[in-house]
């Protein structure tokens, strides 16, 4: 009973945070200037033509109005149609799904993977060579930016080791195994500063945790250096990277826009820039409902996780 | 039969510019199923000879000398895998703090398991848990099988140390180091845990070093008390003989503030 009312009451969370963006989102289009009718038609068109368009656009009515009738067409998983491109926006960004998915995927894996092994090692050699050579690498890593990491990888595996061709993006609905394979240099170049924080982050936690009673106890029992690491500490150190991995995903989603630049991938963070450069508003509000989909959803996840690595947060 | 003969224990820090003693040339012996209490106040190094008896001292920080002999073994000689067959197997500790002790999110069924997991490979999954809710029971726990099931921040301060007793217990240890085991908890549920370690001691035989800089427990826990003071030992003997004639001029001062209070 407790339990139905706990994701009640979560759901309810959810969907108040999701309207709140969805007014927040419409309404900012409401406040900035610029006229999807007239960056449609261009300046020269007749003062009649272009209340003829903003008539049909439904721009004259009030906006509380129009708020609503999207809102509720949104609901329906109408997203309107693209102002630039004609189709509708759905469709637009359906087929720009996968490819976010998979770079965030990809990405978040790798931090995850690698992250966990270096930090325990790092721990493990506190203070010695290897933990501070490891340190500042780790510090040189956070400090670069994904996409200059990205023009390093298309420079050197693209161009000198010839791994992948250049801004040649295969999609993946014509050679699958290609794209994964291209999609992975970003994923890569996402990854590096995601993995150094988590690395730094892991880092302290575990040697926070170390110093705890619990495990003196372990070690009475005779568990050696390394079990008392993986069947004691690292479940408990590893709690606040739970919620810092799901807000990097998050993150990736929105923040691929960079990358996906330089190696010329179709994904969301791409049609987001082009729509608010075109004032294309159907697509924009589309784009960013689903960010604020991924964000929530995210933290829920987490949420969950983060309960069941530690029973003291259910109470 | 002597199960543990300490010699010479000296202490260092070793992380300061000039070598600091904590514990100086300790040396005493204990019996197989014997009470020996180590009293004195704090910083007076008996929790860190306790430390070093179980293996557990800090090592970046700290340099033990001397011999410890457990089971025809030296503690501070024998390699570390050595030492580790030894701990939670034959030698087992109990602490201070029981709210700490143990881990947060892990079960409590596991973690009295643990010492079984690790040191009796052949017991199978249903015959450890059968042993840890025996003594979950033995420790006088109600309804074992919810406290098997349950997390630490589940069980009150009492309910914990009693775990941390029954888990030190589960593979069947000659000795029981109890670092200040009642210190944390409040005067009843003192009483009850200083009955069950008296009991455990007559039932199983188990020895037990009882640290505390609690007088009044010591001198209703143990045969035997040894007093320290800034490392060294003051006075050692039959507790009887050291609170009610003691010799040195510590000792009369600690027997004189003890306040007369009987469970």
């Amino acid at each position: 009973m407790s339990l139905l009312k706990a994701v009640i009451k979560k759901l309810g969370i959810i969907l108040l945070t999701l309207l709140l963006v969805s007014f927040a989102v419409y309404a900012a289009f409401e406040l900035i200037p610029g006229d999807p009718a007239l960056s449609k038609l261009g300046t020269d068109a007749t003062p009649e033509a272009l209340a003829a368009l903003r008539h049909e656009m439904g721009l004259d009515k009030p906006f509380i109005f129009r708020y609503f009738s999207w809102l509720l067409s949104c609901l329906k998983g109408d997203f309107g149609i693209s102002l630039s491109y004609g189709r509708t926006v759905s469709s637009m960004i359906i087929s720009r799904i996968p490819v976010t998915v998979f770079l965030t995927l990809f990405s978040t894996l790798i931090t995850v993977v690698v992250s966990i092994p270096v930090a325990v090692l790092m721990t493990k050699y506190a203070g010695r060579f290897f933990d501070r050579f490891t340190y500042v690498v780790n510090q040189l890593v956070m400090s670069v930016p994904s996409f200059f990491a990205g023009i390093l990888f298309t420079w050197f595996f693209g161009m000198i080791l010839k791994l992948f061709k250049p801004g040649g993006y295969v999609s993946y609905d014509k050679d699958l195994p290609g794209f994964l394979f291209y999609i992975l240099f970003p994923s890569i170049a996402v990854a590096l500063p995601k993995c150094a924080m988590s690395v730094k982050l892991l880092r302290s936690s575990i040697l926070e945790e170390a110093d705890k009673d619990y495990v003196r106890t372990a070690y009475s029992r005779g568990n050696s250096t390394m079990q008392v690491m993986y069947r004691h500490v690292l479940k408990n150190a590893l709690i606040p990277l739970v919620t810092f991995w799901s807000m990097s995903v998050a993150d990736m989603i929105a923040g691929a826009i960079v990358i996906e630049q330089v190696f010329n991938i179709p994904g969301l963070g791409r049609i987001l820039l082009s729509s608010i450069q075109n004032r294309d508003y159907p697509v924009v509000e589309a784009v960013i409902m689903l960010i604020a989909l991924v964000v929530v959803v995210m933290n829920l996840l987490s949420d969950i996780l983060c309960k069941k690595i530690d029973p003291r947060l259910k109470s | 039969m002597k199960i543990l003969s300490v010699k010479d224990l000296t202490i260092e820090f070793h992380d300061h510019k000039l070598p600091e003693r904590a514990v100086e040339k300790v040396s005493f012996d204990m019996d197989e199923g014997e009470v020996l209490g180590l009293v004195g106040e704090s910083g007076s190094g008996k929790s860190l000879t306790a430390m070093a008896i179980a293996g557990l001292l800090p090592r970046k920080r700290l340099n033990a000398f001397g011999e410890i002999i457990f089971e025809g073994k030296d503690m501070l000689k024998i390699p570390r895998s050595e030492l580790r067959e030894l701990q939670g197997d034959e030698l087992s500790v109990i602490f201070q703090e029981p709210m700490t002790a143990l881990n947060p999110t892990m079960r409590i069924g596991k973690q009295v398991e643990e010492p079984l997991f690790i040191h009796h490979k052949e017991l199978s999954d249903a015959e450890r848990k059968a042993k840890a809710l025996d003594w979950l029971e033995k420790v006088e726990l109600h309804d074992p099988e919810r406290v098997y099931h349950s997390y630490p921040h589940e069980l009150s301060g009492g309910m914990r140390q009693r775990v941390m007793i029954a888990s030190a217990m589960v593979s069947d240890p000659k000795l029981l180091i109890a670092d200040e085991p009642t210190t944390a908890l409040d005067v009843t549920v003192q009483a009850q845990i200083i009955k069950l370690l008296l009991r455990l001691n007559l039932k199983q035989k188990v020895a037990i070093l009882f640290i505390s800089h609690d007088l009044s427990l010591v001198k209703q826990i143990s045969e035997n008390v040894i007093v320290m003071q800034n490392g060294s030992i003051v006075e050692k003997g039959k507790t009887k003989d050291v609170f009610d004639s003691p010799v040195e001029e510590y000792t009369k001062k600690l027997v004189a503030a003890i306040p007369e209070v009987r469970f």
